[in-house]
Parts: C-alpha cells; sequence; structure tokens
C-alpha cells in the first residue's frame, strides 16, 4: 500500500511539472494590425492599457504618475491604466520578456538610449503611425530628430535636456568668483577650477572643482558623447560606424587633464555626482537637467545655491551637447489598444499635465510649441542648451557602445594610460560592438 | 509450486523494484530534464545562431552563422582578460573563505561563551540578497563620504584621504573580494561547524590518551573525518564564486577600465546590454565549459573516501 501510495504521489508530481511546460506557447502577440493612424473615432469597449514605467518605483515621481493615471482614467472612464513596473536598469528587460511570452506592453517610459533596443526588438511603433499629424507637427524639429531611425520616429519625448552645466553659487562667491558669471569654455572653467581647488568644505571635506560621469553605466557614456561634442567632435557617423576624430582626441585629453589636476571625482556616477554637489562638495558639475530632482532630493535648500549654465565650448566647437529626452516609445497592439496608447501619449505630453512636474519635480526643457512656456526659471540661464544639441545616431548596440566609452574615460584617468593608446584600444573593441 | 516458478517471481519482484524506483525518480528526472539539461543544450545551439531579442518576441529561430559568436569573442581581446579574472577571483576568494570560515568553525567549536548567539549573528549576511549586500558594500566604499574613507582617514591621522578601493584597477577585485567573503563565509563556517561536530568524541579522546598532540589530532582524525563535509563545502563556493555576477554589475559594472570584467559581465553585455542573445550564448557556453573543467579536476585532486 505504501508503495502505491508513493507511486501516485510521484505521478501526480510528474504530472504537475509536465502541467507547468503546456502554459500558453501558441499565443502570439496581439496583430499590429493597420494602426489608428491618428484615429478621431474612439473606442467605447473597455480597454486595459499597459504602461511599463520605471518612474513609479522611484519616490519623487510616484505622485505624478498616480495624478496622470486618475486624470486620464477620469477623462477615459473606459481605459484603465495598467502599470508595468521594474527597476530603472531593468524596465527593458521586463518589457522585452514579457513580449516574448505573448504580453505586449502598449506604452513604455523610456530613456532616449533605449530606443534602438526597443526598435531592434521590433517593438516600437512608428510615432507617424500612432499619433495626429497635427500633435507630431508641433514638436521642435532638431527634437524629434534625435529620436528618429531610419527617418522615422520612434520615440516621444515628453521634455528633453542636454547636459547641462549646474554650479553651486555658493562656492563661486567663497572663492572669489562671480556667481552670475559661470564659465563658458573649458578654459575658463579650468581657470575657476584652479580657484576652487584646495577649498574644503565646513567639516574639513575636499570640494571637487568640476564633474563629469566616467562609472561604467551606460548613460554615462552619452555624458562623454556629449564632451566630445562640446569640442565639436564626433564619435558616430551616421550610418552608425565609428567617426572619431581630433575634436574627439580634445575632448578625453581634457578628461585626462581634469582627473591629473585632481580637480574631478574620479570613476563616478551621475548619481555620485548629485550626491556631492548637494553636499556641498562639488562645484560644477554635467547632469541632465533633471538630475536636479536628485540634487533636492537629498538637499531640500539646494535651489539656493543652484545655477544652470550652457554646456562648456572647447577647442573648434561651439559647445554643442547630447540631446537626451524622457519619451514613450509606442507600441502598436491592434487598433483599440494604439488608439488608447495615442490618447494618453497625447494627453500626457500638454503643458496642462507637464507644467507643474516640469518646473517643481523635474526641471526639463520643453520639446514642443505649446509647451514653450513650461521652461523652468532654474533653465532659463540655459535655455538654448537642447536646441544646439546634436542627436545621437541610435545604433543597436548603442548602450553597450556608451559603456565602451566609459572605459576609455576610465583608461585615461584611474589607469592614467596615454590619450592615444587608449584611443587605439577603445577602436578596436567599440569596432567589434558596432560590428554587432 | 513449481521449482521453476521461484527464480521467475525473484526476477518479477527485481523488476517491480526497478520499476518502483524508476517512478520514484521519474520527477527528479523529469526536473532536471525539462528545467536544467533543455536550457543548456538550447543555450548552446543559440550560441552558434544568429539570435537576437525580435527572435525572441517573434518566435523565430536563429539563423546559424558559420562559429561567427565564437571567431568573434576570441578575436575582440575581451575573452582571455575576462577568463583570467574570473579565476583570479574564484581562486582567491575560495581559498580566503575556507580558510575564514574553517577558523571561525574551530572558534564556534570551542564552546566559547555566547557561540549560540555568534552562530545566529553571523549568518545574517547570508541571508541578505547579493544585490543588497553589492550596495551597502558600495556605500561602505565610497570614496568620499563612505565608511572605509573615514576609516582610513582615521588610521591614518587624516594623511590618506582619497582611498577609493573601487576606483583603482588594481584593488577593485580585492574590493569586491571582500564583499563576496562578507556575504559567503557565514554558509561555509555554518557547514565547516557540522563537519567538526560530527569527528567522534571517542576517536579524539583516545588520541589524547595516546599522547597525540592537538597539530597531530587536527590532522590525522579531523580533516580527515571532515573531508567529505570540506569537500562539498569548496565545491559550492567554486560554483558560487564562479557564477558571481550582482556583485561585480552592482559594484563596478566590470570597471574601472575592465578590471573587474569577469565572464559573467561579459555575458551579460553580450546578451542584455548589446542585446545579441546568440553571442552572449556562446560566453555562456564557454563559461560553463570552464566552470565544468575546474569542478572535475577539482574533484578529481581531491577525492575524499568515506571514514569508516
Amino acid at each position: 500500500m505504501k508503495r502505491v501510495l508513493a507511486l501516485v504521489l510521484a505521478l501526480c508530481l510528474a504530472l504537475s511539472l509536465a502541467a507547468c511546460g503546456g502554459g500558453n506557447s501558441t499565443s502570439q502577440p496581439a496583430a499590429g494590425g493597420s494602426g489608428s493612424q491618428g484615429g478621431g473615432e474612439g473606442y467605447t469597449e473597455d480597454i486595459t492599457l499597459k504602461v511599463a514605467n520605471y518612474a513609479i518605483l522611484e519616490s519623487g515621481y510616484t505622485e505624478f504618475w498616480e495624478g496622470v493615471k486618475a486624470g486620464f482614467e477620469e477623462k477615459y472612464p473606459n481605459i484603465t491604466i495598467e502599470w508595468v513596473t521594474a527597476p530603472y536598469g531593468e524596465i527593458t528587460n521586463q518589457v522585452i520578456n514579457m513580449a516574448g511570452g505573448g504580453d505586449m506592453v502598449d506604452v513604455i517610459f523610456s530613456e532616449l538610449i533605449w530606443i534602438p533596443t526597443f526598435v531592434e526588438a521590433g517593438l516600437a511603433a512608428p510615432a507617424e503611425e500612432m499619433l495626429d499629424e497635427d500633435f507630431l507637427a508641433d514638436f521642435y524639429p532638431n527634437v524629434l530628430e534625435a529620436h528618429q531611425v531610419d527617418g522615422l520616429t520612434y520615440g516621444v519625448p515628453l521634455y528633453a535636456s542636454s547636459c547641462v552645466l549646474y554650479y553651486n553659487k555658493d562656492i563661486f562667491e567663497a572663492a572669489g568668483l562671480d556667481p552670475n558669471a559661470p564659465p563658458t569654455t573649458y578654459e575658463e572653467m579650468l581657470a575657476m577650477a584652479e580657484q576652487i581647488d584646495g577649498m574644503t568644505t565646513a567639516d574639513g571635506n575636499k570640494i571637487y572643482s568640476f564633474g563629469v560621469p566616467t562609472a561604467s553605466v551606460a548613460v554615462s557614456g552619452s555624458f562623454l558623447n556629449s564632451v566630445v561634442y562640446n569640442f565639436g567632435g564626433s564619435v558616430l557617423a551616421e550610418d552608425g560606424t565609428l567617426a572619431i576624430d581630433d575634436g574627439f582626441t580634445e575632448a578625453f585629453e581634457m578628461i585626462k587633464l581634469l582627473d591629473d589636476k585632481e580637480y574631478m571625482p574620479q570613476n563616478a556616477k551621475a548619481k555620485d555626482l548629485r550626491n556631492l554637489f548637494a553636499l556641498g562638495q562639488l562645484a560644477m558639475y554635467y547632469d541632465q537637467s533633471w538630475g536636479f530632482n536628485g540634487v533636492s532630493s537629498i538637499n531640500p535648500d539646494a535651489s539656493s545655491f543652484t545655477a544652470s549654465a550652457m554646456p562648456l565650448k572647447g577647442g573648434d566647437g561651439n559647445g554643442a551637447g547630447t540631446l537626451q529626452s524622457h519619451c514613450f516609445v509606442m507600441v502598436n497592439n491592434g487598433d483599440a489598444q494604439a488608439w488608447a496608447a495615442k490618447e494618453f501619449v497625447q494627453y500626457v505630453i500638454t503643458p496642462e499635465v507637464l507644467n507643474d512636474y516640469m518646473n517643481n519635480i523635474t526641471p526639463a526643457y520643453p520639446v514642443k510649441n505649446d509647451m514653450a512656456d513650461c521652461l523652468p526659471a532654474m533653465l532659463e540661464a540655459s535655455a538654448d542648451a537642447t536646441t544646439q544639441a546634436i542627436p545621437v545616431p541610435l545604433v543597436p548596440a548603442l548602450n553597450d557602445f556608451n559603456l565602451e566609452l566609459c572605459t576609455l574615460a576610465q583608461a585615461v584617468t584611474v589607469s592614467d594610460k596615454d590619450v592615444n593608446t587608449a584611443i587605439a584600444d577603445f577602436e578596436t573593441a567599440a569596432n567589434a560592438i558596432l560590428a554587432g | 509450486m513449481s521449482k521453476a516458478s521461484v527464480p521467475a517471481r525473484r526476477l518479477k519482484a527485481a523488476t517491480g523494484d526497478k520499476l518502483f524506483s524508476l517512478g520514484l525518480l521519474l520527477p527528479a528526472i523529469l526536473l532536471t530534464f525539462v528545467f536544467i539539461l533543455v536550457p543548456v543544450i538550447d543555450s548552446i545551439i543559440k550560441s552558434f545562431t544568429e539570435y537576437k531579442i525580435k527572435n525572441v518576441i517573434s518566435g523565430q529561430p536563429g539563423t546559424w552563422n558559420n562559429f561567427e559568436n565564437y571567431i568573434k569573442l576570441f578575436q575582440n581581446d575581451k575573452l582571455m582578460p575576462a577568463i583570467i579574472t574570473t579565476f583570479i577571483f574564484v581562486f582567491a576568494v575560495v581559498i580566503a573563505q575556507f580558510l575564514i570560515g574553517f577558523i571561525l568553525a574551530v572558534i564556534l567549536d570551542s564552546k566559547i561563551r555566547g557561540s549560540r548567539f555568534l552562530r545566529s549573528i553571523m549568518m545574517m549576511p547570508w541571508v541578505v540578497p547579493t544585490m543588497i549586500s553589492g550596495m551597502v558594500w558600495l556605500w561602505i566604499y565610497q570614496p568620499q563620504y563612505g565608511l572605509l574613507r573615514y576609516l582610513v582617514q582615521v588610521v591614518t591621522g587624516g594623511s590618506v584621504l582619497d582611498f577609493a578601493i573601487l576606483n583603482n584597477p588594481n584593488t577593485a577585485l580585492l574590493g569586491i573580494g571582500i564583499a563576496a567573503l562578507w556575504k559567503q563565509v557565514p554558509l561555509t563556517t555554518l557547514l565547516l561547524l557540522a563537519g567538526l561536530q560530527s569527528v567522534p568524541n571517542d576517536m579524539l579522546e583516545a588520541a589524547t590518551v595516546d599522547g597525540a598532540s592537538t597539530l597531530r589530532r587536527f590532522v590525522s582524525i579531523v580533516i580527515p573525518y571532515m573531508m567529505s563535509v570540506i569537500k562539498v563545502t569548496v565545491s559550492m563556493s567554486i560554483i558560487e564564486n564562479f557564477k558571481q555576477f550582482p556583485l561585480f554589475w552592482t559594484m563596478t559594472g566590470g570597471g574601472p577600465d575592465g578590471s573587474t570584467t569577469t565572464l559573467a559581465i561579459l555575458s551579460y553585455r553580450e546578451a542584455f546590454v548589446s542585446n545579441n542573445l546568440g553571442s552572449g550564448a556562446a560566453v555562456t557556453t564557454v563559461w560553463m565549459l570552464l566552470m565544468i573543467l575546474v569542478v572535475f579536476v577539482y574533484n578529481k585532486i581531491f577525492r575524499a573516501e568515506p571514514m569508516d
């Protein structure tokens, strides 16, 4: 009897394992459909709109996004927003894994540099097919261009930023500098950095003069790319091949110089620089405009000493930076879902929804004519930063390529390698990445 | 009853026993097949194909690419440094982990006051998720306001103000190794303590009566009796450190200047940063083969005979 019982139990376990393997292997993503093409017609059926959004998990942004959901659902009672969440670093994998299992999200709140991943995956639908023509026509052309792959727009920006120079007016004043005259060139910055060098905080901690992220995080690569653009250099050609030049070399020589003079915290992530800036241990640094949210969450008084300035000019460059944004990537899951996604995107990207957010939560530059008045006072001094920003070619391996730029910056700083040798190593590694 | 029917009945009983055993093993066999063998074989097959995210989403199989993933891997000068870094990390951490674990196990076995309390407290790092451990150590190592920087400043009387273990390519691996030890030593200690407590007291007492020194008792009785536990503990440690990923990704992301890029980091970058799953699978296959080789060699060298 015991043997029979044992066998029955084993059989049940085996069968349950087999059942686990069954699943819905035949389920496929909803057909792409013909696209809503702006569709003026509404749908009255109940629709659940899946929006992938890492920001929901970040305390500084939760309230805003819950407010967006409430406001949108009130306006469209037949549409329910279902958040799909994961931490910042995992949201792309979360969306892709879900799609691999046949569970497609409808909208993704994305970084600009994630767009190539979603395009490569075949998830992103061109905004030209999903949104109203007049809605798209209101965006600034250079901003939309930065979100294009092969001439089609795959990300719809909520707001944008370039690499803004944030500086601490109190430190400037204490160093005998004019707090209302930030540097405009790298030469001026170096002169000011020299004056700041050697200063300490009240509790004896060193004050760094200047900061740019170089730690191994993909977004650090965007900042380094921006420094190259400051010098009038190039990184990638339009066709996605490596196109480094003298401006590129000058940019990394500057990074090495800043490190040699110990003006710059080594191997820092953007959030490390925000912490130091908030604590008064960093005088000037490059950040996305919305990085100030991280600063003020550590030091609520930060707005009293923080000011922004245009990216610095170096060499033959005019101080252009890279354009960065938070954008919506849309997935075409059939007419009804596409219509709901369109309504959601066009609801959010309006002055009514974003004005307060851009002014009081996450300082950012407007991307559309009807949002021109949303520019926060803190960014007025650097209002042209996004206008002159240069789009980065959105190649599929952009994130890995950005990590390689970080390795190059680390080679000339923490490893103290010669710039030309480090660039030669970088070229080998980068070409392998870009070759796919 | 005829005599001929007895062997036949025995044969039948033996077959029945075998079938019964097979029936009981069936869930385990299925589990191993479905969740281990199939994914491993699938990954190996994908390593010979161009397989990207769009294949996952569309359900299209990868296309054979003439060993391109492996050729690229061996040509881009990243594989060998990653293998070397992985081996240095595994070798150093496993040895340190074993020595520290053994010393702690001996201390806890010596019935000092509060050893039971210490045993409970000591397990805390082990229950902390690895990702969280990485974040905690990242803060401890933070070069401008981290705890370690403060301690170094105090110990050196303020002469060293820029100690940044993770920012130096020569010390970054050490920094992660310390975090790995903090996380893994408790389990090693617990396993070795269990082994120590299984050494028969009567043997030790007999050796004491015969005049054997403490060292002699340790080498000739304790170690041989613990051999099977030591072998399992070290095997687990090798595997755990060979596949260590969260600490590396959280604390350095493979930097600075590639100094902490292990096979785990290389595999992740290929598969999930470059979104080239075929290439990532190629790294994983090399990684798996190396791990099998290391564990095989280890088992060959440290073949433990059970003590009677």
